[in-house]
């Protein structure tokens, strides 16, 4: 009776969590449209949209969180951790899904776009008819990846202390690292169980045919035909009943008819986005005076001067081994077994299913137990930050690198075969310049995934206890402002790993990828 | 005519059986015991109605696929993978994009472990020049158009200086022109005695290439493909596709094909 009773408790948590994804999930898709689509289809907003975004994607989420918390307490005290919950996982969510629909509409045939050019289509006809379905390939491709994403960050952001503050929002997180606390195994173990079971039925029951679903949305040719999917025939059902509903209670829906002129629509975009900007200003200004943000913005650069120059650098340089060695490990398992997979089709059927399970595994949610683990061998504690940053990271490489081997056109294939070269040959000349792409930008996820969880892999405050290092580390750093409730330190380590990060970025992957690119001469 | 008198086949293919396992687990027949040889010195073109299987005929003769059931011999002996004895230029070109136009043709002396690099530079060259593109040995594929990277494929498939080159539908992706001028280069380094191939076979669906070509042009049926008729095409070189000779045996293709 009392597994019983665990066991619903368990659900319930689970339920709680997935209603939180769920929310954050719509608004990240929400906003992909509402940013991916002027930046696929207006070349100014593009100039502006895609540096914005590479730049956000490149902040580690964990280290805003508190201050994204701050801000959404100072507008609701009450439900404030439940929105920055929200607020935060919507961030690990929304970036993937938005460079995709920038990608799906740039596909667009330029015929389709001078078709509804000439037929003079209003800003409401051109998004129903033509830039929201080609857009939703893109965002149904991205759908697991961006749940995974956000499962990464739920357990992180259900228990929330800053300083003597604490939060913990009812759900899946919380539950685990209570079980892990408390030494309560057994529940622990089910509360894990149910998070794949959850993770394998959504992907099931909805993602898949969603990605199914898209097939049809997309402007390349497709071998078969593709079976009808139960989200269509609900859909169809539902559309039936709102007709029918729509005919007899009102004489028609006249909202979506509005006609806006095109050519008037991107006044009016810059117009919506202004007054967001002023409400969102207003309402936070109301609460918070000049006087305390200029005082914010001392402490800030105070706490620019405590820190220094050479510490951070320490931190960083410290960390970035860290990263690294986790990342350099990942590649030299994932690297084989990739070609394994992409070479042995059978294989690719018995392992990819539970490698995606797994992948799509928070990984934080055993953070915790390995911390425990760890502590309790008396094992060396930069081999559980090791560990931590390897559970994180290496999946995506995994992925990116059979992404680029997928890749490979049939023919270079068939070329290596018909000059009889030996394996070790055709890694040279094939595989390895035809990967280079996908693995530059699986390594530069990578690294970002692996900043990311350095916050929580170099110190974390788990409940009954902590977990620390003692060796330099910028995530140690932002981990201590956090607990000492030092906002302004906080922003400043932020600043420091974020334009780290970027500089890294901008510095040498970027390069690195525009010169695989070029020397594999993918257009 | 060229190797006139010299009967001995160079590859021979035994009761090849090959089919397709569709994902309903039905089963398409591609092959169901075909034979057939090509002979020291000629021309083979293979005609066939589309997707009859000529594509993976050649596949199969270049070692590349094999049959579930017969035997493909090469020289003599049976052909267990692909040789540099056999060279093969594909529909498309690929090229590595990655690779210069000499650093592509020097990838087919890969298993030439006696030469040097820089004997292998010489050879590559060589082929180069006599697909007429020295100027161009440091460009990059992009940097070409169909024509030149069709004829560094054929530069490729030459270089390791085969007994038989295998082509599938070489010239299809060309425009008119270009395609003129390469047939007439093919045609003159096969006719070329002391310059490799010895051999040539050739699948096109483009009868009047074929006649233009071939000593023998063997004409297949639908799927499971069985041999409809052989042909043999017994003009002077340079054939002139004008002539109603020529005509004539375009009209007998079609009529086996048909």
């Amino acid at each position: 009776m009392a597994i019983l009773e665990e066991l619903l408790t368990i659900l319930a948590a689970v339920g709680m969590s997935w209603a939180r994804m769920t929310a954050a999930l719509i608004i990240s898709i929400i906003f992909s449209l509402c940013v991916g689509i002027p930046a696929a289809v207006d070349r100014v907003a593009e100039k502006i949209i895609i540096p914005v975004l590479d730049i956000l994607q490149s902040i580690p989420i964990l280290s805003f969180f508190p201050i994204a918390l701050y801000a959404f307490i100072i507008i609701h005290p009450v439900i404030g951790p439940e929105l920055a919950a929200i607020f935060l996982i919507f961030t690990s969510q929304a970036w993937n899904i938005t460079f995709g629909v920038y990608k799906s509409v740039r596909l667009i045939p330029p015929e389709l776009l001078e078709a509804s050019k000439a037929l003079d289509l209003s800003l409401w006809r051109r998004l129903s008819s033509l830039y929201i379905p080609a857009a939703f390939p893109g965002i149904a491709s991205n759908l697991p990846a961006s749940w995974a994403n956000g499962l990464y960050f739920l357990v992180a952001c259900e228990i929330i202390s800053i300083g003597e503050a604490r939060w913990s929002l009812p759900g899946i997180g919380t539950l685990s690292t209570s079980y892990i606390m408390a030494g309560r195994m057994i529940e622990f173990i089910m509360s894990l169980a149910a998070v794949v079971a959850a993770v394998i039925l959504t992907n099931l029951l909805v993602f898949i045919p969603l990605m199914r679903l898209s097939e049809r949305y997309k402007f390349e040719e497709r071998a078969a035909e593709i079976p009808r999917v139960w989200i269509e025939k609900v859909s169809g059902w539902l559309s039936r009943v709102a007709r029918r509903i729509s005919f007899s209670v009102s004489p028609r829906i006249t909202l979506f008819e509005l006609r806006i002129p095109w050519k008037a629509s991107r006044i009016l975009l810059i117009a919506v986005l202004m007054v967001m900007v002023a409400l969102l200003g207003h309402s936070i200004s109301g609460r918070v005076s000049a006087e305390v943000t200029l005082a914010w913005a001392q402490d800030v650069v105070e706490a620019f001067q405590r820190l220094g120059v050479v510490d951070p650098l320490v931190m960083i340089g410290f960390s970035l081994a860290r990263v690294s060695a986790a990342v350099a490990f990942g590649l030299l398992w994932t690297l084989p077994v990739a070609i394994l997979i992409y070479e042995k089709r059978t294989l690719e059927k018995i392992l990819i299913p539970p490698f995606q399970v797994i992948a799509s595994f928070p990984a934080t949610l055993i953070l915790p137990l390995i911390a425990k683990t760890v502590m309790d061998l008396g094992l060396p504690l930069e081999l559980g930050a090791f560990l931590m940053i390897l559970l994180g990271t290496q999946w995506y490489l995994l992925f990116f690198l059979l992404d680029g081997l997928r890749s490979i056109p049939y023919e270079e294939e068939e070329v290596c075969k018909a000059l009889a070269m030996t394996r070790l040959q055709k890694l040279r000349h094939l595989y390895l310049p035809r990967i280079l792409p996908s693995l530059i930008m699986g390594l530069i996820v990578c690294f970002g995934g692996g900043w990311n969880t350095l916050v929580i892999a170099e110190r974390a405050v788990l409940g009954g206890f902590t977990w620390d290092l003692r060796a330099p580390g910028i995530g140690r750093m932002l981990s201590i402002a956090v607990d000492e409730g030092d906002l302004a330190l906080l922003i400043a380590a932020t600043i420091w790993m974020a334009g780290f990060i970027v500089l890294l970025n901008r510095l040498l992957w970027r390069r690195l990828y525009e010169k695989a690119v070029r020397i594999v001469g993918v257009a | 005519m060229n190797g006139a008198g010299i009967k001995e086949p160079i590859l021979e293919l035994r009761d090849i059986v090959f089919g397709y396992k569709l994902r309903k687990g039905e089963n398409i027949r591609i092959f169901d015991g075909l034979s057939l040889d090509v002979k020291y010195a000629e021309f083979v073109g293979i005609a066939g109605p589309s997707g009859c299987g000529k594509s993976t005929l050649i596949r199969i003769m270049a070692g590349l696929i094999k049959p579930e059931k017969g035997e493909v011999l090469f020289r003599g002996k049976p052909l267990k993978k692909p040789t540099p004895r056999i060279g093969i230029m594909f529909q498309n070109p690929a090229l590595f994009p990655w690779y210069t136009v000499l650093e592509n043709i020097m990838l087919a002396l890969i298993h030439e472990k006696d030469l040097s690099e820089e004997d292998k530079i010489e050879r590559a060259r060589v082929f180069l020049d006599m697909v007429g593109l020295t100027a161009f040995e440091s460009a990059y594929p992009a940097e070409l158009s169909g024509g030149m990277k069709a004829r560094v494929a054929l530069a490729r498939a030459l270089v390791s200086q085969p007994d038989l080159l295998l082509m599938d539908e070489p010239f299809s992706n060309l425009d008119p022109l270009t395609a003129i001028s390469l047939r007439r280069e093919v045609e003159s380094l096969w006719l070329n005695q002391s310059m490799p191939p010895s051999s040539v076979v050739m699948v096109s669906h483009d009868i009047e290439e074929l006649v233009e070509l071939s000593d023998r042009i063997i004409v297949l049926t639908k799927r499971p493909a069985k041999i409809a008729g052989i042909i043999e095409v017994d003009l002077d070189r340079p054939r002139q596709r004008r002539s109603p000779e020529f005509y004539k045996y375009v009209d007998e293709v079609y009529t086996l094909l048909s």
